[in-house]
Parts: structure tokens; C-alpha cells; sequence
């Protein structure tokens, strides 16, 4: 692969900040030097460990040639999850001077003492000593980061509440078709002596019996689509995220909401059913 | 008569009915839903592009416009070349940066568009006037309102910062003559426009004859991608961006809402179709005599299977109907809860409505209504006259 030209990495190219701490990063300077890709690259690219490629800042201009000493993993990073870019880490000092940015850097990560209060007085104290400069607490910058995915979860969340709208209807709907099929043998057990309130328990326990079936049967078909979603999604986006998962809560909180969905249309299927007159339920 | 027939069976028993074509409503609303979204955001954003009047993007080779920092050198010797171009008919450039404004003890930092006025495409004017002169601004209303500023005030601004110094760099007073509302920018994002040739001198050294994308117009009767196919073979270090490329972009993007609503929208139309179909099949159990003593009287097969048949249209129609109110209703709500997504423009709408793709998918649920009644209706038509007749007299 030697000699290819990878004009794509225009402003992809970024340093790696974490091997500050590994300098000095070589000895021999006449040897090319060694970058890291991702794995997604190395795929589209047909590159492996070893292949020497021609780097640059700037496409159409000259390059310099380097070695491929790893490929990295994607990490499971919801913020990078529709970017399609690819990543390839240099040592910083050889993207300062590739890119022609000389001693400059993009940001900091900062580690703090163990201490309570440790990260916000660091925070404040740099924010006052370097004016121009901003310190981020690293959860601000998750929530900031995060921020898309929670506009996802609220419009999944209002998908959820619309779906469930559905589902009470149908419930509804199937449970009154099913009671009203009954309207004779109801009319019989009334006219024999059995009290509403016994009918109305035994639909309701019927009803509450099937919202438990299809629950359980709900929880197995949701378990496999959320298969289905991480296997297709981890497939299109090239990440390790888990897009959906069915944790014991949500199959707790869906069989609670089906439950009580279940016994309000037994109530309310069985309630119009008892009220009218056991004849004319037999239809006379 | 038919129709009379079909009309007084499904206002026979009015609470399944009602509920059936609630719940018909709320699969058509949420099909209407996925249908606008999957076309919504793709035709919102080609909108944009259009407004722009502009057809091609040329930026640094493997980015999208201002998706980077990545600027272009030599952009007069750029620009000239590619205005030379027979079937280029104009060429905007423009250049990102920022803009820091100091209003008493604290710092308002914005985005700052370095545009050619006569020609620009980034803003509208909505209050005052286009810039004139090279100490001139426009900012949008978010900026305005940040810094307490008005049109007509004058303003220090700076487009850099340098740390070892601790200063502004590129300090300037400018003027501020109009509002803009920036056609690309995000909703809380602050933003001004200055001419591209003061943006580069305030950006010093790192700026000087650079932008960061030049909107290219192509003249009437050329195609688009062969420019931009021979834009790209001229200028090696650029990427010329056509409207449909930067759509696919886009759809890239955003393929996981696309896909979403097509699960949506199917599983939509299988409620629908399934909710019909146990109506029908139930109400035709329940007048299985009814039905025979019809066929006894002389009633023609196809009759019985029209009126069945009529049975799930007419829920199907009213049902989409109401899911039409719906799902319009719905779809600003998700609309509104989509909108807040980081960095996209203000305007941006996710859920589009389409008469004729709307009507469609309202069409497919009317035909899955009438699908869904064609089996009820050919077992009910096709029951053994006698032996029905005489177990209903059992019974």
C-alpha cells in the first residue's frame, strides 16, 4: 500500500493528546514516523499494520511518508455515532508539525486530586489564571456532548406515549369483541344465578391473564429486536454502542401498564355487559 | 342499499366501532407521522440549499461546509479561476471565524461570516440594510439581543484571541446597519456577517486571501455534476459539493430516522389492517344467519361480499380521516421535540407535510381496509345457505 494518498485526512487528522506523557516519542528521526487508524479506515482503505502511507495536512500538497502501527478500535461514543469521518492519531508533536501549527494545542485533559471539591476549584482557578482559556468540568462536557441523544430519548419516550395510546385501543377494542362474543353464555350465567360481580372478577382475571401472556410474549419479541437493532445498527454505524437494550425495569414497567391496561377494558367490557338484562342477552 | 346495509351493521354495535376507528386513527396518525419524517428532513434541508440559489460547495477536499476549521488558501486566484468556468454564471465566498464582543466585564463570543454582500446567500435581512462598506455588520437577532445592541450602534468586536499575550487580536469597530436571519445557523447560535476582506484582515497572517466554502451558480442548461466533476479535476484540493450530494450527505446523517419511520409507518399499517379485520370477521360471525337468509332471498354472492367489504372501507376512511387531524396535530409535537437538536437551523423541520405523499399513505390504509375485508367477506359470501339456516334455528 505504500505510496497512497489519503487527501481525505484534511482536518481529521488529530493529535493524540494522552502520549504527552511517553515523550520523548523516538529516537531516530530519519525513520518514518508511526500513526494509528481505525478500523473503519483500514476497511475502506484495505490497509493493514506496516503499510506505510503518505500523509498531509493539505490536499494536493506534499506528503510525508508513514508507517501504520496500529489500528483502533471505534470507541462506543454516542456523540460520534452519525459522524462518518475517519480518525488517525499522530503523536502530537508530529501533527504540530505537519499541519504547520507549531506549538499549539486544542485543549487539555486535566486530572485532579481526589479531593471533595477538587475539580471545581481547579476548574475556577484556571478559568481566573488563564483568561482566553475555558476549564470544563469532564461531565459538563458529557452532558453537552450528550445533548443529541437526549433530544432522541425524548422523541422516543413521545413515540412510546403514542404507541401505548395505540396499544390501549386495540386492548380495548379486542377485549369488548371478545366479551361481546360471550353475550348468550354470560346471559345464561346470570339467568342460572351467577351474580355480576362474579362475572365481571372472571373477565377481568381473563383479561388480566392474557396482558400477562402478552407480556411475557412482548418481552421475548422485544429482547429479539433489540438484537436485531444492535446487531444492524453496530453493523451501519461501525460501534460498539448498544442502541437498545431491555433492562428488568422496562419489562417491569410494560408489564405493569399492560396488566393495568388489561383489567381497565375487562372492567370496562364486562361492566356494559352485566348492566343490560340477562334475556335480552340471550336474545330474547 | 349496500352501503345503507354496511352503515346500519357498524351503528349497530357503536362502542366497537367508535373504538375501531380510533384506533384506525391513531395507526393513520403515526403513519402520517413516518411518511412526513421520512421525507421531511430531506426536503427540509433541500430547501435550504435552494434558498441559497446557489448549486454547488466547494470546500477543502473531504469536508462538508464548516464542518471544519479547514480553510482555502489562494481563494482571489481560486475564485478567478473559477468564475472563468463557461457554465459558472456566479461565485460566492465565504469564510468562518469567530467574534468576540466585550460588553462591560464579560466577553460574548459569536460566529463570524466573512461573505461578499452584493452577492451572499447566507442571511435575509429582516430589519435594515445590506452592508455597504468594509466597517460594516449585520447580526442576527441572538447577538443583538446577547449584547444589548441595536442597528445603528457601533461596536468593538475581535476576531481572535492570543493567550500568551492576553489580548484581542484583530480588534475593529464596526457599525452595526441591519438584522439577519441566517438561513444555516441554529436556533440559539450568535452569529454577525462582515465583508470577507475585513473578517481576513482582522484574522491576521492565518487568514489573509482564505475562505472556508465558495457557493458556486451554474448557469441555466448546464448539468451540475459535470461542473462540479470538472470543478474537482481543475482544483484537486477542493471538493465541489452538488445539492444531491449534499442531500445523500444528509441522509447519511440522518438514516437512522428514516428507518425508523419506515418501521413505524409498517407496523402502522399492520395495526390498521389487523383492527379491521377482527371487526369485520367478528361482525360477520355475529350475522352468519343473517347473512344466509339474504343468499336464501336471491341476494347475489358479490353483494354480500361488497357490503362486508364496505364495512372496512368505511372504517378505514373515517379512521384516516381522523388520523389525517391527527397525526398534523402530532407530528408539530415531535416536530417541536426534534427541533432542539444541537446544530441544526432554526427552521429545519423534520416532519414535512406532502399532499400527495400524505394522501398515499392515507391511501395505503384505505386499501389495507379493504383488503383487510376480503376474506371475511368471501367466507361470508361463500357459507352453505341450508346448513347455516338450520344451525342458526338450533342455536
Amino acid at each position: 500500500m505504500l505510496g497512497r494518498l489519503l487527501a481525505l485526512l484534511t482536518a481529521l487528522v488529530f493529535g493524540s493528546e494522552g502520549a504527552q506523557a511517553q515523550a520523548p516519542w523516538r529516537a531516530d528521526h530519519s525513520e518514518p514516523r508511526r500513526i494509528t487508524i481505525d478500523e473503519r479506515l483500514a476497511a475502506r482503505a484495505g490497509l493493514a499494520v506496516g503499510d506505510s502511507l503518505l500523509i498531509t495536512a493539505t490536499a494536493g500538497s506534499a506528503g510525508e511518508t508513514v508507517i501504520i502501527s496500529g489500528i483502533t478500535e471505534r470507541s462506543a461514543d454516542p456523540s460520534e455515532i452519525a459522524r462518518s469521518e475517519f480518525r488517525v492519531r499522530l503523536h502530537l508533536d508530529h501533527l504540530q508539525q505537519l499541519a504547520g501549527s507549531g506549538d499549539r494545542v486544542g485543549r487539555f485533559a486535566v486530572a485532579t486530586r481526589e479531593a471533595p471539591g477538587a475539580i471545581e476549584s481547579a476548574a475556577a482557578r484556571i478559568n481566573a489564571l488563564a483568561f482566553g482559556f475555558r476549564a470544563y468540568r469532564a461531565a459538563d462536557v458529557a452532558v453537552e456532548t450528550g445533548a443529541t441523544f437526549r433530544v432522541v430519548n425524548r422523541f422516543h419516550r413521545a413515540i412510546g406515549v403514542i404507541t401505548i395510546v395505540a396499544s390501549a385501543i386495540f386492548l380495548l377494542c379486542i377485549t369488548l369483541l371478545k366479551v361481546d362474543e360471550r353475550r348468550r353464555d354470560v346471559g345464561a350465567l346470570r339467568l342460572i344465578g351467577i351474580s355480576r360481580r362474579s362475572i365481571v372478577r372472571a373477565v377481568v382475571l381473563e383479561a388480566s391473564f392474557i396482558s400477562l401472556i402478552g407480556s411475557a410474549m412482548g418481552a421475548a419479541l422485544g429482547y429479539c429486536a433489540g438484537w436485531i437493532v444492535n446487531w444492524h445498527y453496530q453493523g451501519v454505524y461501525s460501534t460498539p454502542l448498544k442502541f437498545a437494550i431491555v433492562t428488568p425495569s422496562i419489562v417491569l414497567f410494560a408489564t405493569v401498564l399492560s396488566l393495568a391496561l388489561g383489567v381497565i377494558a375487562g372492567l370496562l367490557a364486562a361492566q356494559r355487559l352485566v348492566r343490560q338484562a340477562p334475556l335480552a342477552l340471550v336474545g330474547r | 342499499m349496500l352501503l345503507r346495509l354496511a352503515m346500519a351493521t357498524l351503528l349497530r354495535r357503536r362502542a366497537r366501532t367508535a373504538l375501531t376507528t380510533a384506533g384506525v386513527a391513531v395507526a393513520a396518525a403515526m403513519l402520517l407521522d413516518m411518511v412526513m419524517l421520512g421525507s421531511g428532513m430531506r426536503e427540509s434541508f433541500r430547501g435550504f440549499l435552494d434558498q441559497q440559489d446557489y448549486h454547488l460547495r466547494m470546500t477543502p477536499r473531504g469536508t462538508m461546509p464548516f464542518d471544519s476549521e479547514a480553510t482555502i488558501s489562494g481563494a482571489n486566484a481560486l475564485l478567478a479561476r473559477v468564475n472563468a468556468d463557461p457554465d459558472v454564471d456566479g461565485v460566492a465566498p465565504v469564510l468562518g471565524g469567530k467574534l468576540f464582543v466585550t460588553v462591560g466585564d464579560s466577553i460574548i463570543a459569536g460566529f463570524a461570516l466573512g461573505i461578499a454582500p452584493r452577492i451572499q446567500a447566507d442571511y435575509v435581512i429582516a430589519d435594515g440594510r445590506e452592508i455597504d462598506a468594509p466597517n460594516e455588520t449585520v447580526w442576527n437577532g441572538g447577538l443583538l439581543d446577547a449584547t444589548g445592541k441595536r442597528i445603528g450602534d457601533t461596536v468593538r468586536v475581535s476576531a481572535g484571541y492570543d493567550p500568551q499575550l492576553r489580548r484581542f487580536t484583530g480588534t475593529r469597530e464596526l457599525v452595526i446597519v441591519g438584522r439577519g436571519r441566517f438561513v444555516m445557523l441554529s436556533g440559539g447560535e450568535l452569529a454577525g456577517a462582515l465583508p470577507l476582506a475585513t473578517l481576513q484582515t482582522m484574522g491576521g497572517p492565518d487568514r489573509e486571501d482564505r475562505i472556508s466554502v465558495a457557493l458556486v451558480r451554474v448557469r441555466e442548461g448546464a448539468n451540475t455534476d459535470s461542473v462540479a466533476a470538472r470543478l474537482e479535476r481543475s482544483e484537486p484540493r477542493m471538493s465541489a459539493i452538488s445539492t444531491e450530494a449534499a442531500l445523500r450527505f444528509v441522509d447519511e446523517r440522518l438514516g437512522y430516522f428514516r428507518q425508523l419511520a419506515f418501521i413505524l409507518a409498517s407496523v402502522s399499517l399492520a395495526v390498521g389492517f389487523l383492527l379491521v379485520t377482527t371487526l369485520v370477521t367478528v361482525s360477520v360471525n355475529e350475522r352468519i344467519g343473517e347473512i344466509a337468509v339474504l343468499r336464501a332471498i336471491g341476494v347475489a354472492r358479490w353483494r354480500i361480499v361488497v357490503q362486508v367489504m364496505a364495512e372496512g372501507v368505511a372504517l378505514s376512511f373515517v379512521g384516516a380521516l381522523l388520523g389525517l387531524g391527527l397525526g398534523l396535530i402530532t407530528a408539530k409535537w415531535l416536530n417541536g421535540i426534534l427541533a432542539s437538536f444541537p446544530g441544526l437551523p432554526a427552521a429545519f423541520d423534520f416532519f414535512l407535510f406532502e399532499p400527495s405523499a400524505a394522501y398515499k399513505a392515507l391511501g395505503m390504509l384505505v386499501i389495507c381496509g379493504i383488503l383487510a375485508g376480503v376474506w371475511p367477506a368471501w367466507r361470508a359470501a361463500s357459507l352453505p345457505i341450508a346448513k347455516t339456516l338450520r344451525e342458526e334455528a338450533v342455536s
